[in-house]
């Protein structure tokens, strides 16, 4: 008998519309290009603070309008999502055997956090802020 | 026992009649404990014997019966219909030809998991009467959880990066080099590598994560594909200082 396998596609550009799992899976995606936009936003700060005193007021009015603080919540958010999201899969990605047990996994994730709130304490007092 | 009506949407595909597959309906009334798996097996028995499924061992040990059940990636006889409304549809699973109704062509599947080397590499090859190859409970516990995959390739099915890219050998056959990677008694890393460290094989992979939330047997196929990253990219970098490697 003569076979004839039959070849479904999927859709290149808009099968992450097909499962939750798959959108949340593209918001993550999409998190990332706002962690890049804003270390843009900071290296152009870097590089107007050094073409003088005007250049970087006029960059500290664009952050600090109603369009930068609107930029910032966007970008806060889609950083908290990615930032939760890659701690999440942390244990998954590495795994620390103790014996005939491995850590658990919230321990792992636990640590994560730990170490990121104590870098933003540093942070903020180094920024003069806390 | 209580019982409901569930109508039961299968996809059909016969080769010989149709040029495309299409839903059939079939009225079942099951008892509450049944699993997906038992309303087939009624349709096939007593409604319809045209119908074409796999299955063996109803009790999620020989990985036979995997279809996608109302979009998801499932094991038939781990599906209790208790956990499922009154229509049920059910398709073969996705990202594979249909060879017939829910029977898919799993051969590309079978290659990628011979081209990873799924067995055990050892030092020196030992005779019989030498006795075992050793292990302590921490080394086995080093690898056990990724020695469960029962090849059902639900996670196939569940990943978008092998529909996209089918080159990519994808979730199971590269957790299953990294089950007799992480094998103490295992020296085949090296023999493994072209084809695990390939742009097919673990760099394919975006973690999407899909195959690890479906898989019935918590093999976390996503995880073992990171770590063989992790340990690929150290290897590469080391490779680069002195007396590091060929390079
Ligand atoms: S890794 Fe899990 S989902 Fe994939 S084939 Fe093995 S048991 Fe099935």
């Amino acid at each position: 008998m003569s076979r004839k396998p039959y070849q479904r596609e999927l859709p290149k550009t808009t099968w992450f519309l097909r499962h939750a799992r798959y959108k949340k899976y593209m918001l993550h995606e999409i998190s990332a290009f706002a962690v890049a936009v804003y270390l843009l936003i900071l290296i152009i700060g870097l590089f107007r603070l050094g073409q003088g005193e005007e250049a970087w007021a006029g960059w500290l009015s664009f952050v600090t309008s109603p369009f930068g603080l609107i930029l910032h919540l966007i970008i806060f958010g889609l950083s908290l999502v990615h930032t939760t999201a890659w701690f999440k899969a942390v244990p998954q990605a590495m795994r620390v055997q103790r014996g005939e047990q491995f850590v658990p996994g919230p321990t792992i994730v636990g640590a994560h956090y730990v170490v990121w709130a104590a870098v933003s304490v540093f942070v903020l007092i180094l920024a003069g802020v806390a | 026992m209580s019982e409901r009506t569930i109508e039961l949407e299968v996809l059909r595909y016969r080769p010989e009649q149709d040029s495309e597959p299409w839903f059939q309906t079939y009225k079942v009334s099951c008892p509450e404990e049944w699993v997906v798996l038992d309303a087939l097996n009624y349709v096939k028995d007593e409604l319809d014997r045209t119908l074409s499924y796999r299955w063996s061992c109803h009790m999620f040990v020989c990985g036979s019966c995997g279809m996608v059940i109302d979009g998801e990636p499932k094991l038939a006889c781990k599906a209790f219909l208790r956990d499922y409304g009154n229509r049920i549809r059910i398709e073969p699973l996705a990202n594979f030809p249909i060879e017939r109704d829910l029977v898919i062509v799993m051969d590309d599947f079978m290659e990628k998991l011979e081209s990873v080397k799924p067995y055990l590499i050892p030092k020196e090859e030992k005779s019989i009467d030498q006795g075992e190859y050793l292990q302590t409970p921490a080394q086995l516990k080093a690898y056990k959880q990724y020695s469960m995959c029962i090849n059902c390739m639900l996670c196939y099915s569940a990943c978008p990066q092998y529909g996209l890219a089918p080159e990519f050998i994808g979730p199971a056959a590269l957790a299953l080099a990294h089950r007799y990677n992480m094998d103490s008694r295992d020296v085949g890393r090296k023999a493994r590598e072209d084809t695990v460290a390939s742009h097919e094989g673990i760099w394919e992979c975006s973690f999407v994560g899909a195959c690890s939330e479906v898989c019935p047997k918590s093999v976390d196929p996503a995880g073992a594909i990171q770590q063989v990253k992790l340990t690929s990219a150290i290897d590469y970098f080391t490779s680069w200082l002195p007396g590091g490697g060929s390079r």
